[in-house]
C-alpha cells in the first residue's frame, strides 16, 4: 500500500531545537527541529503517559570509565521525558535503557514543498 | 605468620552437608592477642589499660550477645573456646566448613597505627588458635577499614594462607564503601581472589540514617538500612565496574529487603543513569552477578509461602548462603530455621552449593 502524507505544517512553523506538539491523523505528535531533520514521536511516555512534548531535547552522557571524564555525546539527539527523566533517542524513540522494552512509535518525515510530511502507512 | 603457608585439608565438595557461613569466635581478653603484637605495642596496652575495642552502646538481649549455653564450662567466653565450638557447632551439626568471622572493632580506634597492630594480631590469633584447631573452620580477614592502604597490605600478607577465605568488612563504616578511598581493600581482594564479606556491625556513623535509636531492638532490627546504603554506593560508584570479578557476601543483614532495592534503584537508574555513566547495565544486574547474602537473622513471615515469593522475587537462586550466627542469641538452627516450604534443590543451593560456588571450596 503506498504511503501517504500527512502534512504537519510548513518548515518555517517548527523553530530548530524547539520540541512541538501537534495533532495528526486522530494522534498527539512530537516534533523536534534539528536543522533540516525533523523527528516526530507519539507524544506520550511509555512509561506513565506524560507528554514527551513538554520534555527538554539533550544528548546521552557517552559511557566513560569511573571518574573519566564524562563526555556529552549525540547533543540534540534525546529527548528526556518532563515526568521521570526517561530518555529517548529521537532517532528510533527507544528509552536509553531497556530500549527493547521501554520505547515510543516514532514516525518517518519528509519535506516536500516546504511542508513536513508524516509518513503513515 | 609462618613462612611456610598451612595446606588447605578438606573434604570432596560433592560429600558436604552443611555449611556455615557465618560464625563468630573471639579473643577471651587483650592477652591472647598480646603474643601478636609489638613490644611497642604490648607497653601500650599494659599502659593504657586497653582491654579491647568499644563496649556495647546497645545493651543485648544477652551477655556477650551469646546464646545462654554457649559459654563454655572452661570458664572462657562465648565464642572463645575453640574446642567447645566444635563440639557444640560443627560435631553436633554435622557442618563441613564455617566461616569464622571476627567481629573485633578496630575500626572504633581513632589510632590507625594502633588499629593497624590489633588487626595484625587478630588475624594471626584466628590462623593459630582456631584454623590450627580444626580443618573444617575457615577464616576471614579482618582489616581496618579506616587505612585502606594497609588494609590492602593485610589482604596481601594473609591471604598467602589459603584457610583464609575472604576479606571481611563491617556494614556501619565512616562512609559509604563505594567511595574511592576505599578501592585499594577491592582492588587486593580481587587480587588475592577472595571475596569481600559485609557484616552486620560496625562503629563509623549511626545504625539509621536519621540517628541514633534508643534501643538494640532498633539497632538490630534497622542494620538493614545500612545494608542497603552500602550496596547502592557499591553500585552506583562503579566497584563492580571495577572489579568485575569481585563477589560480595552480604552477611547478617537479612534479604527480604532485596526486592524492593533493587526495583527501586533500576527505576531511578532509567531517569538518572546519565549520572553514573560507567555503568553499562541495570544496577540489579551488577547486585545479582556480584552477591549472596546469607540467611540468618532468618526472615519469618507468617506466612512461609511469603519467603518462598521474595526467593523468587530476588530471581536467582544462588544468592543465598546458609549461616548460623553462632555463638549469638539470634543463632539460626540449622534443622529449622529454614521452613519446610525451602526444600529439594533450592535448600541442597542455600545449605551447601551456593556457598561452594560462591567461595571457591
Ligand atoms: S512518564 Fe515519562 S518517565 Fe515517567
Amino acid at each position: 500500500m503506498a504511503s501517504r502524507g500527512v502534512d504537519l505544517g510548513a518548515v518555517e512553523a517548527f523553530a530548530d531545537g524547539d520540541v512541538q506538539r501537534v495533532e495528526a491523523g486522530g494522534r498527539g505528535l512530537v516534533v523536534v527541529r534539528r536543522g533540516d531533520v525533523f523527528y516526530v514521536l507519539r507524544d506520550i511516555c511509555p512509561h506513565q503517559g506524560a507528554r514527551l512534548s513538554d520534555g527538554q531535547v539533550t544528548g546521552q552522557v557517552a559511557e566513560c570509565s569511573l571518574g573519566g571524564e564524562a563526555v556529552l555525546a549525540r547533543d540534540g539527539e534525546i529527548l528526556v521525558c518532563p515526568w521521570h527523566g526517561w530518555q529517548f533517542d529521537l532517532c528510533t524513540g527507544r528509552s536509553l535503557v531497556d530500549g527493547e522494552k521501554n520505547r515510543v512509535r516514532s514516525y518517518p518525515v519528509r519535506i516536500a514543498a516546504g511542508r513536513v510530511l508524516l509518513e503513515l502507512d | 605468620m609462618s613462612q611456610v603457608e598451612p595446606a588447605v585439608e578438606t573434604q570432596e565438595a560433592s560429600t558436604f552437608s552443611l555449611i556455615d557461613c557465618d560464625v563468630h569466635n573471639y579473643p577471651n581478653s587483650i592477652e591472647e592477642l598480646m603474643p601478636y603484637l609489638s613490644a611497642r605495642w604490648q607497653a601500650y596496652v599494659r599502659q593504657s589499660g586497653f582491654s579491647g575495642p568499644g563496649g556495647p552502646t546497645y545493651p543485648k538481649g544477652f551477655a556477650q550477645a551469646a546464646r545462654r549455653d554457649a559459654w563454655p564450662p572452661s570458664g572462657l567466653k562465648p565464642g572463645g573456646d575453640p574446642d567447645f565450638a566444635r563440639e557444640q557447632l560443627l560435631d553436633e551439626w554435622g557442618i563441613d566448613l564455617a566461616i569464622l568471622n571476627p567481629l573485633y572493632g578496630m575500626t572504633a580506634l581513632h589510632n590507625l597505627d594502633f588499629a593497624n597492630a590489633l588487626m595484625r594480631a587478630v588475624n594471626e590469633w584466628t590462623a593459630d588458635t582456631w584454623l590450627g584447631s580444626d580443618t573444617r573452620w575457615r577464616g576471614s580477614i579482618v582489616v581496618n577499614a579506616n587505612d585502606p592502604k594497609n588494609a590492602a597490605a593485610e589482604i596481601k600478607r594473609v591471604s598467602a594462607d589459603r584457610r583464609f577465605v575472604q576479606v571481611l568488612l563491617l556494614v556501619r563504616s565512616s562512609a559509604p564503601y563505594g567511595k574511592r578511598q576505599f578501592r585499594p581493600i577491592f582492588a587486593a581482594a580481587c587480587e588475592a581472589g577472595l571475596p569481600v564479606g559485609l557484616h552486620f556491625g560496625g562503629s563509623g556513623n549511626p545504625i539509621t540514617a536519621c540517628g541514633w535509636p534508643s534501643y538494640y531492638i532498633e539497632d538490630h532490627t534497622a542494620m538493614s538500612q545500612a545494608f542497603e546504603a552500602q550496596l547502592v554506593s557499591i553500585v552506583c560508584e562503579g566497584v563492580f565496574c571495577e572489579f568485575p570479578e569481585l563477589r560480595l557476601a552480604l552477611i547478617e543483614g537479612g534479604f527480604a529487603w532485596l526486592p524492593g532495592l533493587m526495583w527501586r534503584l533500576d527505576k531511578n537508574y532509567r531517569g538518572l543513569h546519565s549520572e553514573v555513566p560507567w555503568l553499562k547495565k541495570l544496577p540489579s544486574e551488577y547486585i545479582l552477578e556480584h552477591c549472596c547474602a546469607t540467611t540468618q537473622p532468618m526472615e519469618e513471615p507468617k506466612n512461609p509461602q511469603h519467603l518462598m515469593q521474595i526467593i523468587e522475587m530476588i530471581g536467582r537462586d544462588e544468592f543465598l548462603l546458609f549461616a548460623t550466627d553462632y555463638p549469638h542469641w539470634d543463632f539460626d538452627s540449622p534443622d529449622r530455621a529454614l521452613p519446610p516450604v525451602i526444600a529439594g534443590d533450592l535448600r541442597q543451593k542455600i545449605v551447601v552449593d551456593n556457598a561452594v560456588a560462591f567461595y571457591g571450596f
